[in-house]
């Protein structure tokens, strides 16, 4: 075995150009393979990193009839459940909170998030210092103790051995740190896009305790908490989800003015890791097919490449067979030979992956759900090795077979030119040249189609302008701003003092941004239109905006009014709506004046006028049609958190200090957070599908790369083989465009056949793709003709080279030894 | 038809120093005449051969082709003159294996301007004249070596050249499937077709006209 691995080392470096040229295909694929299995193992495969995670569910609300799912609950519904649900050990409600955490030079806001006592512990982290909550402190008055992060500690406290017991100022009031948690806890913010927090919000790195306020008990239709528990030992999801069903019936029956009395409500009890896994499943299976199809590739090409080597050594075989040699040694010599070569390669890949996995953390950690837990692990460099070593056994089969077979008589035979064995390799290196065309092709449609619907997206109006726009976010402490009016006075002096900053077009805020991944929905009555239990109230989604709100956005005003300072919170209330709304409830184009309420509308509610109608905004993704939105004045309904929307004429970034001096002005402990260009929240959106775009169209590449590789190499054997016949060719009259015509004609031949199998493949398999296209058909003949075109360039180019080198051929050489 | 003058060929051996092949050959063939080029191996016959047939381009002198001054053209207009004027027949057939006698005798045609038609007609023709109309869709694999080489000359003269060059067109034969070349390659000459082989046979050599002794390089003597 030694010896077989000396010798195949003497081999490789005696061959410096065919090894490095198989070493780079091979760590090119295995790169590839390496990254797209390590996404794999991190985003899918391995458990979320909390004790027992399989067992942890979260409980989520539908309204069917609605056409509202994914719906968090309320106080007093996690208050039933809580009470109720024996198919639990633990139940916790929790929401998205932010803090404003004062700080010597500058405030800083920090994520976190509210939870009930046991929402920590049922996760099954422990601190590292101090305590999880105690019960008693998840109530009014009881609730001025956090936990942070060892994130947050080593930061902003330099890992403080004393830090349990200090105070900190969160929200202008005094808080006891009572624990950390440790530096690998990730709370599961990201994972769910409920309460505030969005899917793009950041990491938590505080937590309070939440206690509920009689308010909050008293509206059961409010959903805000999400809802996390840990099945009892022994329970299935499903038992779990028939509980909860029947505690829905009860709660329905208890509260029939809360509820429809219908099939329409109801509770979804979901695996918490499922639903960790499931946003990205359809991109990462894609990407698993299309490393599969890059390792094909690379496997046909080592094969032809080992191919015209044993062909180069066929005599040499030949001899040591007539000297006895077994068929086995000699296959064991070609399979030592080919798995060291795809060792070596795959080191090589697995460095590359290395490097491609903190790439794309690097770019897509904040936006990639649990992406930044990526890495290459020992499972998924075990797996590597195992392809590894199963490519370089597939690739070095054929040759192995090839050359452990060799005719002797015709191999040993002066000038013998062997030509049924010839004809029948040679088939088999035309059909591989043919499968990576074809797999090439496949690829690259499929990478084609997603370029298209990337670009195509791109190109969505939003229904604003995203350039030359900043946006950041301000959140009021309930300690200084208790009331709407500060409230509202804060921002309507902020928006002042920063619309008059030289560079700025126009301010406004509201209090969702489009396309950041926030959303609230409020169910409604319409003037005239009584609702019954039996036919649900209308829901849509509603923010609250500035006068100048649209104005920064600049989406445009279609009918009546935009609000106006006038609009305030004692003058009459309006509301503004877009046109996919006003279409939904008044298709005759007849919204404009008439009333809606939030109210019950039978007990004498306040009716809110609808006064404007502006465009329609894409607000849950540029892929996703409008719908139906609903703006009121900020004035008339305020709220803690604002995102203050700049237009410049410049780079809206560069005014960014100038901003932040103004707001530092009216209260030096408010902070500006998640600062960031309209354009930036846009790609944010849209950085998961940009993810799949980018390997997709890498791995397309390295796909395209390797087959005209492939077809480089054969087509230089071919020359090589055909030297006589070119030779005789010439000597008859052909021209060295006739030789070229000869040789490109025949790769022609081969990457048409290819081309025509891959068109047909791709043709049956983009449809997988459907969950990724966005606005282009499966079948887009624009993109199956520009690939076409664009391979077949390609290969043809990469035969080009040893077609002119048969044209070089001397004839002399072939027909001169006849002496 | 043919005028050489101080043709030379030489290869280079080593730092300014050369093995000459060739030296000052003075030579001339006119038209219909039928030429034999005899001398031991290693004499330079072949290379003289292919230099005529234009296969060979490093050589020094001059070289008259039906006129046209040779050692002037550049590489296209000299396979041009070549695919117009000569026909080449080899001592090893050269046949290509993988396509039939029909696309064999093909091959030249395809190379210069003929049409479907035309092609198909003097492929034909040449069948016929030859009497291997039957093999036509034989590989030259499964006919003997004198079919092969029938099928060789028949492939030189297909597109009619005025020039008939052969290196030892019977080198690989039996001495009756050389006579048939041979005989042919009389009939042809007696058509006006220009003949210069190369043979190592006295017999062959008589059914030319005249004999070129090569010895060394150099041309020692003519018998006419
Ligand atoms: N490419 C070459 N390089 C060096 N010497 C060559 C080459 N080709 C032929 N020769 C030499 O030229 C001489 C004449 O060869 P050739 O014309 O083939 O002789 P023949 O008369 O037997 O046909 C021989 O000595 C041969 O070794
Ligand atoms: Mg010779």
């Amino acid at each position: 075995m030694l010896k077989d691995i000396r010798f195949a080392s003497r081999q490789l470096v005696k061959q410096p150009a065919f090894t490095s040229i198989a070493v780079v295909t091979i760590a090119l694929a295995i790169g590839a393979t390496t990254a797209v299995l390590s996404l794999v193992n991190g985003l899918m495969v391995r458990p979320l990193s909390y004790r027992e995670p399989q067992q942890l569910v979260l409980l989520l609300q539908h309204f069917k009839s609605q056409n509202l799912e994914r719906i968090p609950v309320s106080p007093p519904e996690f208050k039933d459940y809580e009470a109720r649900a024996h198919s639990f050990e633990k139940l916790g409600a929790f929401r998205y909170t932010n803090f404003n955490l004062a700080g010597e030079d500058r405030p800083e806001r920090i994520s976190g998030a509210t939870v009930t006592a046991d929402v920590l512990p049922l996760l099954g982290v422990s601190p590292i210092r101090g305590r999880f909550f105690q019960p008693e402190e998840c109530s009014l008055g009881r609730d001025d103790v956090v936990i942070i992060s060892a994130r947050l500690w080593q930061r902003r406290f330099n890992s403080d051995p004393q830090i349990i017991g200090t105070k900190l100022l969160l929200n202008g009031k005094n808080f006891t740190v009572v624990g950390v948690m440790p530096a690998s806890f990730d709370f599961p913010l990201q994972l769910f896009n409920l309460g505030n927090g969005g899917q793009f919000g950041g990491r938590a790195d505080i937590w309070k305790p939440l206690a509920f306020t009689e308010e909050e008990m008293k509206k059961r239709g409010s959903r805000s908490y999400a809802m996390i528990g840990r099945l009892a030992p022994g329970t299935s999801l499903a038992q779990a989800q028939t509980e909860i069903e029947s505690i829905n019936a009860q709660m329905r029956r208890e509260h029939p003015d809360n509820y429809m009395q219908d099939n329409s409500f109801g509770g979804d009890v979901l695996s918490l890791q499922d639903l960790a896994v499931s946003g990205m499943r359809p991109a990462l299976l894609i990407l698993l097919g299309a490393v599969f199809l890059v390792l094909l590739i690379a496997c046909a090409n080592l094969t032809t490449m080992l191919l015209a080597r044993a062909a180069a050594r066929e005599r040499e075989i030949a001899i040591r067979v007539a000297l006895g040699a077994g068929r086995l040694r000699l296959l064991k010599q070609v399979f030592t030979e080919s798995v060291l070569l795809s060792l070596i390669g795959g080191v090589a890949g697995v460095l590359l992956a290395l490097w491609g996995v903190e790439s794309l953390k690097a770019v897509g950690a904040q936006t990639v759900p649990r992406l930044r837990e990526v890495n290459i692990d020992l499972v998924v460099l075990g797996v590597t090795l195992a392809i590894c070593v199963g490519t370089g056994i597939i690739f070095g089969l054929v040759p192995g077979l090839a050359s452990s077979r060799p005719e002797l008589t015709e191999a040993l035979k002066e000038g013998g030119r062997s030509s049924t064995v010839g004809t029948r390799r040679n088939r088999l290196r035309n059909g591989l040249v043919i499968a990576e065309v074809a797999l090439a092709l496949v690829l690259l449609s499929g990478a084609g189609l997603l370029i298209k619907s990337f670009a195509r997206l791109q190109n969505v109006n939003p229904g604003f302008n995203p350039r030359n726009a900043l946006t950041f976010e301000v959140s009021l402490p309930k300690i200084q701003y208790p009331d709407d009016a500060s409230v509202v006075r804060f921002n309507n002096e902020a928006q002042r003092r920063v619309a008059a900053l030289p560079g700025v077009q126009a301010a406004g805020f509201s209090t969702i941004l489009p396309l950041a991944g926030t959303n609230s929905d409020w169910s409604f009555a319409i003037e005239g239109r009584p609702s019954d239990n039996n036919s649900p109230s209308p829901d849509e989604e509603k923010r609250q905006v500035s006068p100048d709100y649209f104005r920064a956005i600049e989406t445009p005003l279609i009918k009546g009014r935009f609000f106006s300072d006038a609009d305030s919170a004692d003058a009459p209330l309006v509301i503004s709506v877009n046109q996919t709304f006003a279409k939904k409830f008044w298709p005759k184009g007849d919204a404009l004046g008439k009333r809606i309420t939030f109210d019950d509308p039978k007990k004498n509610p306040k009716w809110i006028t609808i006064v404007g109608i502006v465009g329609d905004i894409r607000h849950f993704g540029l892929d996703i049609d409008p719908k139906p939105e609903m703006y009121v004045p900020f004035s008339q309904s305020a709220y803690s958190t604002t995102i203050c929307v700049v237009r410049s004429n410049q780079d809206a970034r560069t005014l960014l200090a100038a901003i932040r001096r103004e707001i530092q002005a009216i209260d030096s402990a408010v902070p500006l957070a998640n600062v960031r260009s309209f354009e930036t929240v846009i790609a944010e959106s849209v950085a998961p599908r940009r993810l799949s775009v980018v390997l997709l169209g890498v791995f397309a590449g390295v796909a395209v790369l390797l087959a005209s590789v492939g077809i480089y190499g054969v087509m230089s054997f071919l020359v090589v083989q055909r030297t006589h016949e070119i030779g005789v060719r010439m000597a008859l009259g052909a021209q060295r465009s006739d030789v070229l015509k000869l040789v490109l004609f025949r790769s022609l031949k081969l990457i048409s056949v290819g081309t025509i199998i891959g068109l047909i493949v791709a043709l049956m398999s983009t449809h997988t793709l459907r969950a990724l296209l966005y606005s282009v058909s499966a079948f887009d003949a624009m993109t199956f003709v520009l690939v076409t075109i664009l391979l077949g360039a390609v290969a043809l180019a990469a035969s080009y080279l040893p077609a002119i080198r048969a044209t070089k051929a001397d004839p002399m050489v072939v027909l001169g030894h006849n002496t | 038809m043919i005028k050489l003058r101080r043709l030379e060929r030489r290869y280079p051996l080593g730092k300014e120093k050369f093995f000459y092949v060739l030296r000052d050959i003075n030579l001339d063939i006119e038209e219909g005449e039928f030429v034999s080029v005899m001398g031991p191996s290693g004499a330079g016959k072949s290379t003289l051969l292919h230099i005529l047939g234009m296969h060979d381009s490093g050589w020094a002198g001059e070289y008259f082709l039906a006129e046209t001054a040779v050692h002037h053209l550049k590489p296209k207009e000299r396979a041009t003159l070549r695919n117009e004027q000569i026909g080449f027949v080899f001592q090893q057939y050269h046949l290509l294996d993988d396509l039939t006698v029909y696309e064999n005798l093909d091959i030249p045609l395809s190379y210069r301007r003929y049409s479907k038609g035309e092609r198909a007609a003097l492929v034909a023709d040449m069948l016929d004249r030859f009497q291997i109309v039957g093999k036509k869709d034989l590989y030259p694999s499964q006919l003997s070596g004198g079919q092969q080489q029938l099928v060789g000359v028949a492939r030189a003269i297909i597109a009619e050249p005025k020039l008939l060059l052969a290196d030892e067109p019977t080198g690989n034969l039996h001495s009756s499937q050389g006579e048939e070349i041979m005989e042919l390659f009389r009939k042809l000459n007696d058509e006006g077709m220009t003949i210069v082989q190369v043979t190592h046979s006295e017999k062959n050599a008589s059914y030319g006209k005249r004999i070129i002794q090569l010895r060394d390089g150099w041309l020692v003597r003519e018998n006419r």
